[in-house]
């Protein structure tokens, strides 16, 4: 039981791989899959740097055993878009110039769109809420805010 | 990390065989991420994890009758967007709505939340004032104990090594009773509380008599939560008045024994304490008008 | 390579006028991927079979090493190699400036926490396993944990020499006279700690081991060529063999522009030699916020001499501040502090002495604002507190003393006409609603009150007298007419090298999408010193904007050679040269570049700009200090719960003299980042010691603010353009840190009467504060 067969989905593609108890699915994301947008901040679940959509939920990668990943439908920020087909929040996040040192980016983007799949018409005070699990020290979230909201209106058209 | 085994349950009767025949070195994980932590910080060294996430027949919330049953796995995310935790018990909101974050509130089981048997974990004071029970099981049998009792000190609960706990059940509130829950702490969102207080109080509409009243902190005088019985004393079946509410605060300040550590002093947390019982209180008489 | 110096003139400032590009909110070009989520910062791109360090840090602030054991760790299966001081082929030194930090403790540790021995292995948990297997016998000293004990003739010495490590004095007029000049005298001390950077990327590097015996070394650095140096000491190696590269990092504010990166990199490269294999490091939350650099805690006691009317006559500041176990740049920050001491007001007589002081707390060093909040803090509490004596409105006292257009700062610097403060004031008050609001707020009862303050600052820009301050640009136009732009200064969020690009394009009349900018890279970069300071726009974009002008002169020139005409009968817009005189008789940008080309004409250029030194005399910091000075307003309305002593700030106004804004809307994200930065700094964060131990080195207890705890925060941008930036840009990657502390201290003031001299203002110094003032009040 030190060595596990995980079967999982990670942006819409089926893996089976052989995982070890320990690895974390933030281990696994990256150094397995080499999916390197997920980020690590401070692997005990305290910056949600690491988070990533886990059966549509944001979940931290870094407080998850691979494991306990089976059978799971993971969504990274490498799912949201390619360059020639952005998704409106990173097209929205570039417009704004909300990424400044881009760290806390894919799980602010991940957050923003777990959001407006769920509430096309959020307020500020919900954005503010959605994302406040996620620390950024480079912008103060205002243009994180405004970038939302112009997603949201993007979206609902 | 330090390298260990994990077993994966394929249900709940396999669960409770493996328990009962390892018992050394075993820690279950309902999604692991109190024990991360301190794997990761060398306070714990597992031999093995058992993993209880795949045991989603634990996730609900039920009502039969008058009593509302929460599974064990079943997360703060899933609790508060139950239909059966209506406003009448938006207590449980009031006591999500800042624990941690969003991500940590998908993940973060009541279940977890009871076994960790910690000041930190919001929902144990609440289901401390609703007088709630707890079920445990083995696969001997199973055991119906108070919360109050199954809770012992820090991390230390009266759970066996072969045994796992599957539900909460507390009575519903009805249209004479109400709960409040308060907290402090440094900041707005991810945050543990300095001082947290919860309020559940019944109240005879005409008489203003305070049928039931129980008081829960983060912590009275141990490093759990815990209810304040003796100030519960001095405002069960009295009829509620400024007076009387002033002498239960001096009550509390005596009752408190609250320690100091880095971050504030124990006299700013038995302040505080004193200003959000009032405040949970008055709370729950507005809920009831 | 050029070397020029030049000073912006007015005339230079004049042709500003039609902008195409620079003032325009374009977007960054690095937001692609970043969006995107590629590999890109350290850890993403780490080569195959990379070992991997684990650090072997003290447990002890002050002790000998009496045995260092590393045999056992050695043995342990899966450890590939153990390096300790020993295995140092070149000198044993990872600094900022003074010569006063090893890379690996050998015969003294200095501070809990500081690194001692590193293990290899290709799988970090076995690396992590043998750390427990070194064995260390420390023979503990007496240690000293506050600036004020270590100040003490009988303290412990943390160095041979004693515990000052800088003693700043500034001395203008005669401030026994400007105290007898004065109605009024007041005297506080002012307290603030140590604040965490908390970049989200923690500190990563790793370094690959070349056949020709060089290095190659890719990190999270702010410094390329300050970790080049510093390797190549430690491998004693020539700089030339040591490349260094910047990875896309994530964060900085300060600790990853001097020793940290050269700590990092310089085990890194310890094992990559020894082993011949590449060789990463990266830090763990906790190491980095033990082991890197943070804002040094002050302990400022202000005196100063007021006259009944609210005119100061003197100013007498004492500054201790705590640079822990080694310097770093610990004296600089006191030059800076000791300069900014005052604020921006005019004042006769300042007598003004800034220590930095060593003591066994970890390490003190760059962070963003250097000194400035620090100062500030203590300077515009103060004159709060006078306005309180005085029972004066605080905006008046600031008015009535405020610097303006010919009046002498406090290092009888005379302030020009480019000089924005009067306009920020106005902007500010008019946008807080100061008066009304106030008046409002003093009539409020209840257990929530409200209250609105304001501070004001002036920073130096740039380097000024902290050190040569030059940087240099290579560009070059490749065959696709794709413009290379390469320098040493970095991104790591500012958004300033994007603005360089926008400089740039405005220089050559080309669009923005034709620029690229590499990776800063020793190999094919100029040195540039380091990206501090605020200084890339200013510096770097005065380096830009030669270099861009020399490269459109030669595209000029081959255009003028392809119609027949002469340069200076040429012009360009958006990527067409045409003849002045007959716009008809035109050339295309790429037609130019494939002429070029096929002449054998090198379209390439390179430069430095130097800004011209400062001069001042050090015994009295009279002089010129810097060569044009950002300023600011900041105010914050504040509620006050007076029952548990909790904050909500809940609107700030921001108003900043930025000179010119090369692109606005980066220029807002770092103000309301800086912003939130210092609100932080305010209300919340404070790196905790104890007897030298951090009590804290983790985001669940050390607090930043959360996307729930940001005020309203409405950005003001005010212009008056100074002479050293690109069309008069000023530094604005630090200002916004310094205010908010001081500005929410005295809106606290505002809504409850009481002043605290101490920050963060917690909400339980805050109710105790609350609740003396009322037992103080009760009594009366």
């Amino acid at each position: 039981m030190a060595k596990h067969l995980l079967k999982f989905s990670v942006n819409g593609k089926d893996h089976a791989l052989v995982v070890e108890s320990h690895e974390r699915l933030l281990d696994v994301l990256r150094d397995r899959l080499g999916l390197k947008g997920t980020k690590e901040g401070c692997g005990t679940g305290d910056c949600g740097i690491c988070a990533v959509l886990m059966d549509g939920k944001l979940i931290n990668s870094c407080l998850i055993f691979a494991v306990q990943a089976r059978n799971k439908k993971i969504q990274t920020v490498e799912a949201l878009g390619t360059a020639d087909n952005l998704h409106p929040v990173q097209r929205a996040f570039m417009k704004w110039n909300a990424s400044q040192c881009g760290f806390c980016i894919p799980a602010m983007l991940l957050a923003a769109k777990d959001l407006l799949d769920h509430n096309p018409s959020p307020t500020d005070d919900e954005i503010r809420e959605a994302t406040s699990g996620i620390l950024c020290r480079c912008t103060g979230y205002v243009k994180i805010v405004e970038a939302v909201q112009t997603a949201a209106s993007e979206m609902r058209k | 990390m330090r390298r260990f085994d994990m077993y994966v349950p394929e249900d709940l009767t396999d669960l409770l065989e493996y328990l009962d025949s390892h018992q050394s070195g075993v820690h279950i994980i309902a999604n692991g991420s109190d024990l991360i932590n301190r794997i990761q910080r060398r306070q714990v060294n597992p031999r093995v994890l058992v993993d209880l996430s795949g045991l989603s027949e634990f996730n609900y919330v039920r009502k039969e009758g008058n009593t509302i049953r929460i599974g064990a796995m079943t997360t703060i995310s899933d609790l508060i967007a139950s239909p059966i935790i209506d406003s009448r018990h938006d207590v449980f909101r009031e006591a999500a709505a800042k624990f941690g974050g969003p991500s940590i509130r998908n993940v973060a089981t009541v279940g977890g939340n009871i076994c960790a048997a910690s000041s930190s974990e919001d929902l144990l004071p609440v289901l401390l004032v609703l007088d709630a029970q707890v079920r445990v099981k083995s696969k001997l049998g199973e055991r119906v104990l108070r919360l109050e009792d199954f809770l012992k000190g820090k991390r230390v609960t009266e759970l066996k090594a072969n045994e796992i706990l599957v539900e909460t059940m507390f009575h519903e509130l009805d249209e004479q009773s109400a709960c409040a829950f308060e907290k402090i702490g440094m900041r707005n969102s991810l945050i543990i509380a300095f001082v947290s207080a919860t309020v559940y109080l019944k109240l005879d509409k005409k008489s203003k008599r305070a049928e039931q009243i129980r008081i829960a902190f983060n912590r009275v005088g141990g490093k759990i939560p815990e209810r304040a019985k003796h100030t519960e004393e001095k405002l069960r079946g009295e009829v509620l008045n400024p007076q009387l509410i002033d002498d239960a605060i001096a009550s509390l300040r005596s009752e408190l024994r609250l320690s100091s550590d880095f971050r504030v002093s124990g006299d700013y947390r038995s302040d505080v304490a004193c200003v959000l019982f009032k405040r949970a209180l008055d709370r729950c008489v507005e809920k009831l008008v | 390579m050029v070397m020029v110096e030049e000073r912006a003139t007015v005339e230079n400032l004049a042709k500003s006028r039609h902008l195409l590009v620079v003032g325009k909110s374009i977007e960054r070009i690095d937001s692609l991927d970043k969006v995107l989520g590629k590999p890109i910062y350290t850890m993403d791109i780490l080569p195959e079979n990379a070992l991997y360090l684990k650090v072997v840090r003290s447990t002890h602030a002050h002790a000998l090493l009496k045995r260092v054991d590393v045999s056992k760790a050695r043995k342990h299966p899966g450890v590939v190699a153990v390096v300790t001081a020993q295995d140092i082929p070149g000198i044993n030194e990872s600094t900022a400036l003074l010569p006063d930090k090893p890379l690996l403790a050998s015969e003294r540790v200095r501070f809990a926490g500081e690194p001692i021995a590193a293990i290899a292995s290709y799988d970090p948990a076995i690396a992590e396993e043998a750390v427990d297997l070194v064995e260390v016998d420390y023979a503990p000293l007496p240690a000293v944990f506050s600036p004020v004990d270590a100040f003490k003739a009988d303290a412990p010495k943390v160095h041979p020499d004693g515990n000052i490590a800088k003693h700043m004095k500034l001395r203008k007029g005669n401030i026994e006279e400007g105290f007898k000049q004065a109605d009024i005298i007041v005297e506080e001390t002012y307290k603030s700690q140590f604040q965490e950077p908390v970049p989200l990327e923690p500190e990563a590097g790793f370094v690959i081991p070349e056949p020709d015996g060089s290095v190659t070394c890719v990190g999270s650095i702010q410094s390329p060529f300050h970790v080049q140096t510093g390797i190549a000491k430690i491998l004693s190696l020539r700089p030339e063999q040591v490349r260094v590269i910047q990875a896309v990092t994530g964060g900085a504010f300060g600790p990853k522009s001097d020793e940290i990166p050269v700590d990092v990199l310089g085990m890194a490269a310890l094992v990559a030699v020894k082993t011949r294999k590449p060789a990463a490091l990266a830090y763990t939350r906790e190491e980095s916020m033990i082991g890197h650099t943070k804002r040094h805690p002050f302990v400022t006691t202000l005196k100063a001499g007021v006259k009944k009317n609210g005119a100061l006559t003197a100013w007498e500041t004492t500054m201790l501040a705590d640079t822990g176990a080694y310097a770093s740049l610990g004296p600089l920050v006191v030059i800076r502090a000791c300069f900014h001491a005052t604020g921006p007001y005019v004042i006769p007589h300042v007598k003004t002495d800034a220590f930095c002081v060593y003591t066994n707390n970890t390490m003190a060093g760059s962070f963003r604002g250097f000194g400035g909040p620090q100062a500030h803090f203590a300077a515009e509490s103060h004159m709060d507190a006078i306005a309180k004596k005085l029972d004066m409105d605080p905006l008046d006292l600031r008015l009535l003393n405020m610097l303006r257009p010919g009046s002498l700062m406090a290092t009888s610097q005379v302030v020009d006409e480019s000089f924005g403060l009067e306009e920020c004031v106005k902007k500010a008050i008019e946008e807080s609603d100061w008066h009304r609001k106030r008046e409002q707020f003093s009539k409020m009862k209840g257990p929530k009150r409200r209250g609105l303050g304001i501070a004001l600052m002036y920073h130096g820009n740039s380097l000024g007298p902290e050190g040569s301050d030059y940087a240099s640009v290579n560009m070059q136009i490749e065959k696709d007419g794709t413009v290379r732009f390469r320098t040493g200064l970095t991104e790591y969020g500012t958004g300033a090298p994007s603005g360089l690009i926008q400089i740039a394009a405005e220089t050559m009349h080309l669009p923005v999408e034709y620029f690229k900018i590499d990776p800063p890279d020793t190999d094919y970069c100029n040195d540039t010193g380091p990206t501090v300071a605020s200084r890339t726009i200013t510096i770097g974009g005065r380096a830009t904007q030669m270099v861009a002008g020399e490269l459109h002169q030669k595209l000029k020139e081959i255009a003028a050679g392809m119609l027949g005409s002469s340069a200076k009968d040429v012009e360009s817009e958006n990527g067409v040269f045409s003849v002045r005189t007959n716009p008809r008789s035109s050339v295309s940008y790429s037609n130019v570049v494939r002429s070029a080309y096929d002449q054998g004409v090198q379209l390439k250029e390179s430069g430095t700009f130097t800004a011209p030194k400062c001069e001042y005399d050090p015994e009295t910091s009279q002089g010129t200090t810097y060569l044009q000075y950002t300023y600011g307003a900041v105010t914050a309305e504040v509620e006050v719960d007076t029952e548990t002593g909790q904050l909500q700030v809940l609107k700030m106004v921001t108003a900043y003299d930025v000179g010119k804004a090369i692109n606005p809307l980066s220029l807002e994200g770092q103000i309301e980042g800086g912003t939130v930065q210092g609100l932080g700094y305010a209300i919340m964060e404070e790196l905790v010691h104890k007897d030298g131990v951090v009590l804290n080195p983790n985001l669940a207890d050390y607090y930043i603010p959360t996307s729930l705890d940001i005020p309203e925060i409405k950005s003001v941008i005010v212009e008056y353009p100074g002479h050293l930036g690109p069309y008069g840009a000023k530094a604005i990657g630090e200002p916004p840190i310094v205010l908010p502390a001081p500005a929410i201290v005295n809106a606290i003031d505002n809504a409850i009467g009481v002043r605290l001299n101490e920050i963060p203002a917690t909400p339980d110094r805050v109710l105790i504060a609350y609740k003396r003032m009322i037992e103080k009040t009760q009594k009366a």
